[in-house]
């Protein structure tokens, strides 16, 4: 009840401040349309091509969003104060990861608004796509959260962060294309919900254990 | 054995790489009383507090909090320790009554309290304000409130003037003197000594991350 009661006040912080600054979700979502756009003229707007464009968009995206939170404890200087809290500093991770998780899902919802005007692309098996949206934004934020701090006290940890989420997340946006191209065409989906749903276990169950030794002094 | 003293301090080091930060640092605070922690620049008292409030682990020696390890049981350390470093630790972004209420969801405290306290540390005015708007001093005292809600049983205090004005400072003085009333304990880093007067019942000076007793200084309960 009390490790509940941190994450959601740590997670509502984190959203309040983004509310009041708009420092991540902006950039972000400018960049992802920026990328969607380009990748509609480079691939003629079919809706064949809306998946990829709309998965690597998102991807792209988030790198913007994913080290905020740890950037704003910088530059205030406040992680000692919130490692220093009496119980678990696994909660710290909790929180983080809640917040951008609710930030990744605004941000995949919107871009794949702007997908379907762009592309056409077809909107049968939304109730699919959302989860699809959910567990792909569950395993971005746990790895973002996870490389965001133990990239905080490194020298140029900022140029280095999307150099690693990039690449470990590439199972993620295989198979968020390829699960939104089943639940598009109604085509079998495949080992895709495995291998997401394991990626995503795997980083939660590792993420905050990690963090943790992260924010140790 | 568990040492009963509320701080306990056995062969402390800490190195950052070649840099000796703290060497050999024995002392005990015992219960009710307040240790001034005193040293020039670059002494290790920032240190010393850190590794006692579990901030930062030491390289050698080993101490306990209330008869917690603050290595093995840092978990243990938090429930009943408060530090305030030279940041106030306070989000620019929030108000001062949301940064209170998040302080209090974070250490378990009602957010009833929070109200109150903002009174207390005279922020009541500026309490629906952005703490971005807020003043060094203004800064400090939340951060002072957010200790008067933690009521800590040891409390490490680097600095804790600096930026107060006197009534900031008698909120200092007051936060000390009720850890110490409820049998506590406080370790207080500060150079300005004639503002920490009749606070502190034992004096402890390290320079270049030794401990030393110079002239006139009362031993810490040296081991």
């Amino acid at each position: 009840m009390r490790a509940w009661r941190r994450v959601t006040a740590l997670a509502r912080k984190d959203l309040l401040l983004e509310w009041r600054g708009r420092d991540a979700l902006v950039p972000a979502a400018s960049f992802g349309l920026a990328v969607l756009v380009v990748l509609g003229l480079v691939w003629g707007g079919s809706p064949e091509a809306a998946p990829p464009v709309l998965w690597l968009a998102l991807l792209l995206a988030s790198v913007l969003a994913m080290g905020r939170s740890a950037e704003r404890e910088d530059e205030e200087g406040t992680l000692e104060v919130l490692v220093l809290y009496p119980g678990s500093r696994e909660d710290l991770f909790w929180g983080r990861w809640l917040a951008l998780c609710v930030l990744l899902l605004a941000l995949g919802a919107g871009l794949w608004a702007a997908q379907v005007l762009l592309f056409n692309a077809p909107t049968r098996n939304s109730t699919t796509l959302l989860l699809v949206g959910l567990l792909v934004a569950v395993g971005l934020s746990a790895v973002g959260t996870l490389l965001a701090a133990l990239l905080q006290h490194v020298r140029a940890g900022r140029l280095l962060l999307p150099l690693l989420f990039l690449p470990t997340t590439v199972p993620v946006l295989l198979a968020g294309v390829r699960l939104t191209e089943a639940a598009t065409s109604g085509t079998p989906a495949g080992p895709w919900w495995g291998v997401l749903a394991a990626f995503d276990l795997l980083f939660l169950l590792v993420g905050p254990g990690l963090f943790e030794v992260a924010v140790e002094g | 054995m568990q040492p009963l003293d509320p701080v306990t301090a056995e062969g402390l080091g800490r190195r950052f790489g070649a840099v000796v930060a703290l060497e050999d640092v024995s002392f005990r605070v015992r219960e009710g009383s307040c240790l001034l922690l005193t040293g020039p620049n670059g002494s290790g008292k920032t240190t010393l507090l850190r590794i006692l409030a579990t901030a930062l682990r030491p390289t050698r020696g080993r101490a306990w909090v209330c008869g917690h390890d603050v290595v093995s049981e840092g978990h243990r350390v938090r429930e009943v320790c408060a530090y305030l470093g030279a940041s106030s630790g306070v989000y620019g972004g929030l108000t001062g009554l949301e940064n209170l209420q998040l302080a209090a969801d974070l250490c378990g405290r009602p957010r009833e309290r929070v109200p109150e306290l903002v009174e207390r540390v005279g922020l009541q005015p500026a309490a629906h304000r952005l703490v971005s708007t807020y003043s060094l001093g203004m800064r400090r005292r939340l951060a002072l409130a957010r200790l008067f809600l933690q009521g800590p049983q040891v409390l490490l205090l680097d600095e804790p003037f600096v930026g107060l004005d006197s009534e900031g400072a008698r909120l200092v003085r007051e936060l000390v003197s009720s850890v110490k009333e409820q049998g506590g304990a406080v370790v207080l880093a500060t150079h300005d000594r004639d503002r920490a007067g009749g606070l502190y019942d034992a004096v402890a000076e390290l320079q270049a991350g030794q401990l030393v007793q110079g002239p006139g200084l009362v031993a810490a309960g040296r081991i």
